[in-house]
């Protein structure tokens, strides 16, 4: 443990240590508060990296014959678009918000490991730059965020393609994401420790709040999933360095052995990028509709469903590659499972505002507005596992519809929920309420401005993945509209950032429990103390903070849990 | 967590131990765990090319008998770390634990010598991971193994060099505790990659 074993002296006049300063607090910080501080601003950094790049998409693709990118750099700025916006932003959020938020819901006082917390940032913030620094050397990943063989081993040996000279842009994919998979394992078993081993008394596992426990459902798919995209990534390294065989087709490798290990941990991927969604949004509905969640034990355990269930549904990404036909029926059946416990969530989270008292504070708008997107995605994406219906509109743009609707639509709006309701325990400062709600608006109709029209476009035969298109395919309304949809939710984006930083220097004072809410995180300061709990609570239902607010009706007393 | 201490306000493990197994334990299984998938992902490839080759097995053209007393001389070395030094630590013996951990790290180092002279007589018989698809497969799933022993070396090495500093003791020794745990790792997924590797092609005939 970093134990400074500086004593207090203030009789003597010490030089201040590096370690001392406000920079060199950060910088040497291994509390999990200012780690989980320092993911969050990193991920939003990158944020609006990704966000610039699908920009510059939507712009070339606002009118057709666009002259704004050339097909080389539009490939590097979608597959970086993609990239950046999974593992650099995506995953580093929520890390970083499980990393404040779970060690103060379960009633302890760091994560178990802190100083490998710290390392797992610092990995992630010097992958993002290295892949980042790809653009500097005019040599970004331009193969897809999926990185399919042989288009990544064009020009090794044997495999012939255009170009035909190997470039060095896969190698910075590859190697960018083995290092991201490194934090994020660090950053997995560390939860999973913490959540198993420092739990305040009396908070059992069927106690803990339900975002602790889709952070523990992603934190094993992480640990499980990650292995398979480190071993397909090592082997491309490989074939591409050392000029051995895997993916090459001329010499009895497979294309195909690419698809499935990466896959394999692809469909993982995207519960990793949903799950903790679904928990943030468990959270929040509860306390802006005064009722505790409903069906606590579905929520809880359809989450494990879902964890297991992403582990046999991967090759519904390969239905187009010509898989037996045993197996596309076995992958389409798994994935229609898999919507079940999905359904029940949202039943859950029905159920739960059902007849309660509701607040349509920011948190809980952009909590239903994610109810409300992530159903659409949900539903188009059981559409997608209709094989035959996928043949027609796999690798179209009815696919980055769905893909749009539950990444944007789902954990975006999660990610905003969150920091609207967490905002005011990080800083002590409430944001703009007005504000949030214009930004709220704002999202909601850019988001189906934009992604919508994707559907129409997808049925018509627009392919993904193209830098431009004829003017005579009748696509042209639905792209421009599209590009006004895009415009509309960057304005959001600024109006969150004006909204961030007027907030953070002149906000309205938030108190330690501005939503009157449930849980332990609530029961400290605002910010809490480096040490969280001055004596550590101890627990006696699903609600603690909401039985020592009100004795009388406490849920222990009610309810036997 | 030491702002806590300076204030006397106690950490969290020492208000509630409910005993079992220490956090730094648990991290090291899950790290195992994480490991232990990268190779069943790697072996897993193995055989899917392998039978997406015509599944006729594939035959290095050396002898088994090499790799196999190799093999032996690798799972007998989890026993003196284990019989030797640990059992030793526990009840305070240094001399046992230096022994104990010098015994495996030479029939360690013994097995990665023996796997460097096997890849050598390979290549010079012209059998390369360039070769062919089998070469690939066979350098790249013992070498990534061959890669554990050696970081599981150094591991233990370092262990070996506090261990003869005195840092261990009978209550603390978590250092040793987590290479001994890699150590069996090594040498416990060695079983499964000699078993697909050498014994495979054997039952196929
Ligand atoms: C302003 C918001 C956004 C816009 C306008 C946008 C636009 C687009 C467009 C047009 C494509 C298709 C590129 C092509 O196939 O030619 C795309 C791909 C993609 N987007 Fe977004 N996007 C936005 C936000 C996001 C977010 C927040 C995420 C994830 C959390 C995301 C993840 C992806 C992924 C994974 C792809 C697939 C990349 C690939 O084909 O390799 N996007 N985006
Ligand atoms: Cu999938």
């Amino acid at each position: 443990m970093a134990t400074s074993t500086i004593v207090e002296r203030p009789a003597l006049v010490r030089q201040k240590r590096f370690s001392e300063t406000y920079i060199g607090q950060w910088l040497t910080t291994t509390d999990h508060k200012k780690i989980g501080i320092m993911y969050m601003v990193t991920a939003f950094f990158f944020f609006v990296v990704g966000g610039l790049e699908a920009l510059l998409i939507r712009t070339q693709l606002a009118l057709p014959d666009g002259k704004v990118l050339d097909p080389q750099t539009y490939n590097e700025i979608f597959t970086m678009h993609g990239t950046t916006m999974i593992f650099l932003f995506v995953m580093p959020m929520f890390t970083g918000l499980g990393n404040y938020v779970v060690p103060l819901m379960i009633g302890a006082r760091d994560m178990a490991f802190p100083r490998l917390n710290a390392f797992g940032y610092w990995i992630v913030l010097f992958g993002g730059l290295f892949l980042q620094s790809s653009f500097v050397f005019h040599a970004a990943p331009d193969s897809g965020w999926f990185a399919y063989a042989p288009l990544t081993e064009c020009g090794v040996q044997g495999v012939n393609c255009i170009p035909a000279t190997p470039s060095i842009n896969m190698d910075f994919w590859a190697l960018g994401v083995l290092l991201l998979g490194i934090s994020s394992i660090a950053g997995a078993l560390n939860f999973v420790v913490t959540i198993f081993k420092l739990r305040a008394p009396g908070m059992t596992i069927n106690r803990m709040p339900l975002f602790v426990w889709m952070t523990l459902v992603t934190s094993f798919l992480l640990l499980f999933a990650l292995p398979s995209l480190t071993a397909a990534s090592g082997l491309l390294l490989l074939d591409r360095h050392l000029g051995t065989h895997f993916y090459q087709a001329a010499f009895n490798g497979d294309p195909l052995l690419w698809q499935h290990l990466f896959w394999s941990f692809g469909h993982p991927e995207v519960y990793i990028l949903i799950l903790p969604a679904f928990g943030i949004v468990s959270e929040v509905l509860p306390v802006f509709s005064r009722k505790p969640i409903f069906g606590y034990t579905f929520v809880a355990w359809s989450g494990v469903a879902i964890g297991f269930l992403s582990f046999t549904v991967w090759a519904h990404h390969m239905f187009a590659v010509g898989l037996p036909v045993v197996a596309q029926a076995f992958f389409a059946t798994s994935t229609t499972l898999i919507a079940i416990p999905t359904a029940v969530k949202i039943f859950n989270w029905l159920a739960t505002i059902y007849g309660g008292k509701l607040s349509f504070k920011t948190p809980m708008l952009f909590a239903l507005g994610f109810v409300a997107m992530f159903l659409i995605g949900g539903l188009n994406g059981v559409a997608l596992a209709i094989v035959p219906f996928d043949y027609q509109v796999t690798d179209s743009y009815f696919v980055i519809a769905h893909l749009h609707y539950v990444l944007f639509g789902g954990a975006v709006f999660a990610i905003f929920a969150a920091i609207f309701y967490w905002f005011p325990k990080m800083t002590g400062k409430l944001l703009n309420e007005r504000l949030g709600q214009i930004q709220f608006w704002l999202m909601l109709i850019g988001v189906n401005v934009t992604f919508f029209p994707m559907h129409i476009l997808g049925l018509l035969g627009m392919p993904r993945r193209i830098y431009t298109y004829a003017p005579d395919l009748g696509w042209n309304e639905l792209n421009l509209l599209e590009t006004v949809g895009a415009f509309i939710i960057a304005a959001a984006i600024l109006v969150f950032l004006f909204n961030f930083v007027t907030s953070l220097r002149q906000g309205q004072p938030a108190g330690s429990d501005p939503w009157d809410a449930f849980t332990l995180e609530w029961d400290t300061a605002s910010p809490p103390e480096p040490y969280n709990f001055k004596t550590i609570p101890v627990v006696r239902s699903r609600r603690p903070f909401y039985d020592k607010k009100n004795p009388e009706t406490a849920d222990w007393k009610v309810a036997v849990h | 967590m030491s702002v806590a201490y300076r204030e006397g306000i106690p950490a969290l493990e020492q208000v509630h131990d409910e005993g079992g197994r220490s956090v730094g334990w648990w991290g090291m299984m899950f790290f195992i765990a994480s490991e232990a998938l990268i190779f069943a992902n790697l072996i897993a490839a193995y055989l899917y090319l392998e039978i997406r080759q015509g599944g006729h097995g594939w035959r290095l053209p050396s002898e088994i008998w090499y790799p196999l007393i190799n093999t032996v001389i690798l799972l007998g070395s989890s026993a003196p770390i284990h019989y030797i030094a640990a059992k030793g630590i526990e009840k305070g013996s240094q001399r046992r634990l230096i022994w104990g951990l010098l015994a495996t790290i030479v029939m360690g180092a013994i097995f990665l010598g023996g796997q460097v002279y096997e890849y050598s007589s390979l290549i010079s018989e012209g059998f390369t991971p360039q070769s062919q698809l089998f070469g690939s497969a066979f350098f790249t799933l013992t070498g990534f193994h061959g890669l554990h022993v050696t970081v599981g070396l150094i591991f233990l090495l370092i262990v070996f060099v506090r261990a003869l500093n005195g840092h261990f003791t009978k209550e603390r020794h978590f250092a040793f505790q987590a290479g001994e745990m890699y150590w069996h790792f090594v040498d416990a997924v060695w079983v499964f990659v000699f078993s697909i590797v050498y014994l495979l092609p054997l039952l196929r005939g």
